[in-house]
C-alpha cells in the first residue's frame, strides 16, 4: 500500500490573497486605460470582500469566483506565470518547500487539494515539484469565464470525499497518509487521514487540534519543529 | 502533473465537457502491428527534428518491431554508424524510449547504412542493396531541405534530385513509399485545401494561366539552364552567384504561384513520383510542424525552421504582427505528425492507402491567428516585467503595452516611421561625434547599429512567415488520415493517436510550446548569434 500527503494551499503552504489576485488581473488588462478602470473598481470593492467574508464564507467564496466572469481562458492561462510570480511566491511560507521535500523523502506522495482553480495551482504545483492535484476548474462558455465554478465545488465534506475516492483508485492507505490544512473548514479532510497535522491553525483549529491531540506545525516561521512521524526522516 | 478532474477541455465549443472522450473504434482493416512485426522498414532522415520523433515513437510503443534500417549520411569524417549512435540514439527525444526498451535491444533491431540523398540510389553501397533487396517493405523518407528560401540549387539537389534517386532506390528494392512533403505545396491560395487535387502538372495558379502547362522536365531544364548562366556570368555581373540563385529560385516559385522555392521543389518532387509507373507510394503533407504535445516528452523542439522565430520575437518585445483576423494558424505537434506518419506507413504496407495526407489541425481544431498574437504579447510580459538588464523604460513599454493585430499597410507605415525616427538619431549622434569626439558617443552609435541591424533580421523574418499569417489562409483538408485512423485496431488506436481535435491551444502554447522553444531553441539561438558577431 502506498501512502499520501494532502495539501491544502491557500493559508497553509502560502497566503494567497484574493483581492491581490483580483488586483493583479484589474492591473494586467490588455489596455492601459481599461486597467486603470479595472484597478479602481476592485479597490472599491475591498470593504465589501471583507464584510462579506465576515457575513458569510460561501456567499463570499460565489462572489469571488464572479469576479471571474468575462474573462477569456486565454488570458487566465496566459497570465498565470505571471499571476504566481507576482502575487503567490512572495507569499509562500518559509518552511512549505522544507515540508514539503521532507514528506517526499519519506515516500509520501505529494497531492495539493485546495479550493484554488487549476491555472493558478499549475505554478505554483511545478515550484513544489508536486505531481498531483485537485482543485477546482472555472466554467466557461465559448472560451469566456461564466463566473461560476464546475462541480463538485472542492470544498468541505467534497475534499474528504475526493481524496478517499483518490486513495482507492490508487491504492493509498488513507490510516498511514497524513494531510495539512489551517482552516477548520478542512476538519473532514483531516479527519479522514491517520495523521492529521494542523499547520498555521486559526484559532478554531487550534482548538480542535489540541482537544483531538494532533501535532501542530507553524510554517510560517523560519524554523519549526515537525511533528515526530516527520522528524523521523531526518536522522537518516 | 496529473490533474484529476472529471471535466475534459472541448477546444472547438470553448468550453469543459463531463467524463472522458470516448476512444475512436478501429474497423481492424489495418494492423499496424503486424504490419510492423512482418515488414522491415528503411527510415531515411531520422537525424533530423521530426526523423527522432518517428524514431522515438516506433522503438517505444511498437516492442513488436522486426527489424528497422536508417540511413545516415557521412558528415567529415564521422561516419553514418557514428553520427547515428551518438546524435541520434542518445538525443534529449530518444532517451526515454532507448531507457525504456534497452540500449542493446535498440542497437540488435536497428541497422544503420550509409547513405546520402544527393548520390544515384541515394548513396547505398552496392553490397547493403544487395541484402536489403526484396527485404525491405516500405521506404519511409522525411529527409529535405526545410529552408524556405535556400540558393536554387541547394534547394533543387536534395527536395526534387534527391526524390529522383529515392524513386530508384524505392524500385530497385521493390518495395512501397512513404514521401514527407508539405502541406504548403498548394502555394499561394485560399480556402479548403482537397487531398484529392491530381499532383502531375499542378501548379497554384492554374486558374489565371489556364494556356500554361506545368512539366517538371521544362522545369529541370530551366534549372540548369539557369545554374548555369548564372555561374558562366560571375564575371561579368558584380553581384554574388549566392544571391541570384536565392532569388532566381524565389521568382521561378512565385511565376507558378508558389510561396518559396521549398515549397516550389517540394511539389516538383511529389510529381515526380506520381508521375512513376507502377509505384505503390503515399505523400504525407504535414503542416507547420511544432514541439511535441506528449511524446517523447511535452515541448521537445529542434532547430530553427518552425514558428521558433515568430515566438522568439514575441518574445523580445514586437507589438504590431501582421496576421489575417478570420484566419487560423495550421500548426500541428510533431508527435501527432509522428502517429500520423506511423499509420499511413501501416496503411501502406497493408495496401490500403490513399495517395496524399494532410497532417494538420486546422480543419478539426483551428487555433485562430488573433489568439496567438495575444499569447505573444502575454509572454513579452511575463519576460520583460521580470527582467533584470536592459533598458527599464524598454522593458516597461515591451511589458506592459499589448501586441497588436495590424494590416501589412499599417506596418509598412510603422516601418517607415520607425526607420526615420532612427535615421534622425543617427544623425543627431553623427553629429555629437563631430563636435564631442568618437569616445564619448562611439558606444551610443554602436548600440544604435546594433538596434538597426536586430531590426532589419526582424523585418525580414516577419516578411518570410507573411504568405502563411496574412496573404493566404489555408485549411487543410484531413478527411485521409482520419479515415486511415478508424481502419486501426483498438490496439493500434491505443498507441498511435491521431487527435489533433483534443488539443487545448492555450495550454498547449502557453505552458507546452512557448517554454519548449526557450528550453530547447533559444540556447542554441543565441550561442549562434554571439559567434556571428565575433
Amino acid at each position: 500500500m502506498n501512502k499520501a500527503a494532502f495539501y491544502d494551499l491557500d493559508g497553509t503552504l502560502l497566503s494567497c490573497n484574493l483581492v491581490t489576485m483580483q488586483a493583479y488581473y484589474a492591473r494586467n488588462h490588455r489596455s492601459v486605460l481599461k486597467s486603470a478602470y479595472q484597478f479602481t473598481k476592485v479597490l472599491v470593492s475591498v470593504p465589501l470582500f471583507f464584510g462579506l467574508d465576515l457575513y458569510s464564507r460561501s456567499l463570499f467564496n460565489i462572489f469571488s469566483f464572479r469576479a471571474y466572469r468575462g474573462m477569456h481562458r486565454d488570458r487566465l492561462i496566459g497570465l498565470a506565470d505571471d499571476l504566481f510570480e507576482v502575487t503567490l511566491k512572495p507569499s509562500i511560507f518559509p518552511q512549505a518547500e522544507t515540508l514539503i521535500d521532507t514528506t517526499r523523502e519519506l515516500g509520501y506522495r505529494n497531492v495539493l487539494v485546495t479550493g484554488t482553480l487549476d491555472f493558478q495551482v499549475r505554478p505554483i504545483a511545478l515550484h513544489f515539484g508536486i505531481d498531483e492535484i485537485i482543485c477546482n476548474r472555472l466554467e466557461f462558455k465559448n472560451h469566456i469565464a461564466t463566473g461560476r465554478v464546475l462541480p463538485p465545488l472542492l470544498a468541505e465534506n467534497e475534499k474528504a470525499r475526493s481524496i478517499r475516492e483518490y486513495a482507492a483508485e490508487e491504492n493509498i492507505d488513507l490510516t498511514q497518509s497524513c494531510a495539512f490544512s489551517d482552516s477548520s473548514a478542512d476538519l473532514p479532510m483531516l479527519s479522514a487521514v491517520g495523521q492529521p497535522v494542523a499547520t498555521n491553525p486559526t484559532r478554531r483549529l487550534r482548538r480542535v487540534a489540541v482537544e483531538k491531540n494532533w501535532p501542530i506545525l507553524e510554517l510560517r516561521e523560519t524554523s519549526t519543529n515537525f511533528p515526530p512521524f516527520l522528524s523521523v526522516a531526518k536522522v537518516h | 502533473m496529473k490533474s484529476r478532474t472529471i471535466w475534459r477541455w472541448d477546444p472547438v465549443r470553448g468550453e469543459y465537457q463531463p467524463g472522458p472522450a470516448r476512444p475512436l473504434e478501429g474497423t481492424g482493416e489495418i494492423s499496424a502491428i503486424d504490419a510492423f512485426r512482418n515488414n522491415t522498414i528503411l527510415l531515411l532522415g531520422c537525424t533530423g527534428f521530426l526523423g527522432k520523433v518517428v524514431l522515438a515513437m516506433i522503438l517505444d510503443r511498437f516492442p513488436e518491431l522486426k527489424h528497422l534500417v536508417v540511413q545516415v549520411r557521412r558528415k567529415k569524417n564521422i561516419s553514418g554508424e557514428q553520427r547515428f549512435y551518438s546524435d541520434v540514439l542518445l538525443s534529449p527525444p530518444l532517451r526515454p524510449a532507448v531507457e525504456h526498451i534497452g540500449e542493446r535491444t535498440a542497437r540488435e533491431k536497428i541497422q544503420v547504412v550509409e547513405g546520402d540523398l544527393d548520390q544515384p540510389l541515394c548513396g547505398i553501397s552496392a553490397e547493403h542493396l544487395k541484402r536489403l533487396r526484396g527485404k525491405v517493405g516500405v521506404v519511409v523518407n522525411l529527409a529535405g531541405v526545410v529552408d524556405f528560401d535556400p540558393p536554387v540549387n541547394e534547394s533543387f539537389e536534395p527536395n526534387v534530385y534527391g526524390t529522383q534517386h529515392l524513386i530508384e532506390l524505392t524500385k530497385l528494392l521493390d518495395a512501397k513509399l512513404v514521401h514527407v512533403s508539405t502541406a504548403y505545396v498548394a502555394g499561394k491560395q485560399n480556402g479548403r485545401i482537397s487531398e484529392d487535387t491530381p499532383i502531375p502538372g499542378y501548379f497554384p495558379r492554374r486558374g489565371e494561366r489556364e494556356n500554361e502547362h506545368f512539366s517538371v522536365p521544362e522545369e529541370l531544364n530551366w534549372y540548369e539552364q539557369f545554374v548555369k548562366e548564372t555561374r558562366e556570368s560571375r564575371t561579368t555581373n558584380p553581384r554574388p552567384v549566392r544571391e541570384r540563385l536565392r532569388e532566381g529560385g524565389m521568382q521561378r516559385a512565385a511565376y507558378w504561384g508558389w510561396t518559396n522555392t521549398y515549397t516550389y521543389t517540394k511539389s516538383i518532387g511529389e510529381q515526380l513520383i506520381a508521375r512513376t509507373p507502377g509505384l505503390s507510394y503515399a505523400i504525407i503533407r504535414p503542416a507547420i510542424v511544432e514541439s511535441s504535445l506528449r511524446c517523447p516528452f511535452p515541448g521537445w523542439n529542434e532547430g530553427f525552421t518552425t514558428s521558433a522565430p515568430l515566438v522568439l520575437m514575441g518574445g523580445e518585445g514586437v507589438k504590431g504582427w501582421p496576421v489575417r483576423k478570420d484566419g487560423p494558424l495550421e500548426i500541428i505537434p510533431v508527435d501527432i505528425v509522428a502517429a500520423g506518419i506511423l499509420i499511413v506507413t501501416a496503411a501502406v504496407l497493408c495496401g490500403k492507402h490513399k495517395h496524399v495526407y494532410h497532417l494538420a489541425s486546422a480543419d478539426q481544431n483551428p487555433i485562430m491567428l488573433p489568439r496567438l498574437v495575444a499569447f505573444l504579447g502575454m509572454n513579452s510580459r511575463y519576460k520583460h516585467k521580470h527582467k533584470k538588464s536592459g533598458s527599464r523604460l524598454a522593458n516597461i513599454w515591451k511589458a506592459y503595452v499589448e501586441t497588436q493585430v495590424i494590416t501589412v499597410e499599417s506596418l509598412q507605415a510603422r516601418r517607415a516611421r520607425l526607420h526615420r525616427g532612427l535615421e534622425v538619431i543617427h544623425a543627431v549622434l553623427t553629429l555629437g561625434k563631430t563636435l564631442f569626439g568618437g569616445e564619448r558617443v562611439g558606444p551610443f552609435l554602436k548600440s544604435l547599429r546594433d538596434t538597426r541591424r536586430q531590426i532589419r533580421a526582424q523585418e525580414i523574418t516577419l516578411d518570410k512567415f507573411l504568405p502563411f499569417m496574412f496573404h493566404n489562409s489555408f485549411i487543410f483538408v484531413t478527411r485521409n488520415i482520419r479515415e486511415a485512423a478508424r481502419m486501426l485496431t483498438n490496439e493500434d488506436l491505443r498507441r498511435l493517436k491521431w487527435d489533433p481535435e483534443s488539443i487545448d491551444w492555450a495550454d498547449y502554447w502557453v505552458n507546452i510550446h512557448t517554454k519548449g522553444i526557450e528550453k530547447w531553441i533559444r540556447p542554441v539561438f543565441t550561442v549562434k548569434k554571439a559567434g556571428r558577431e565575433f
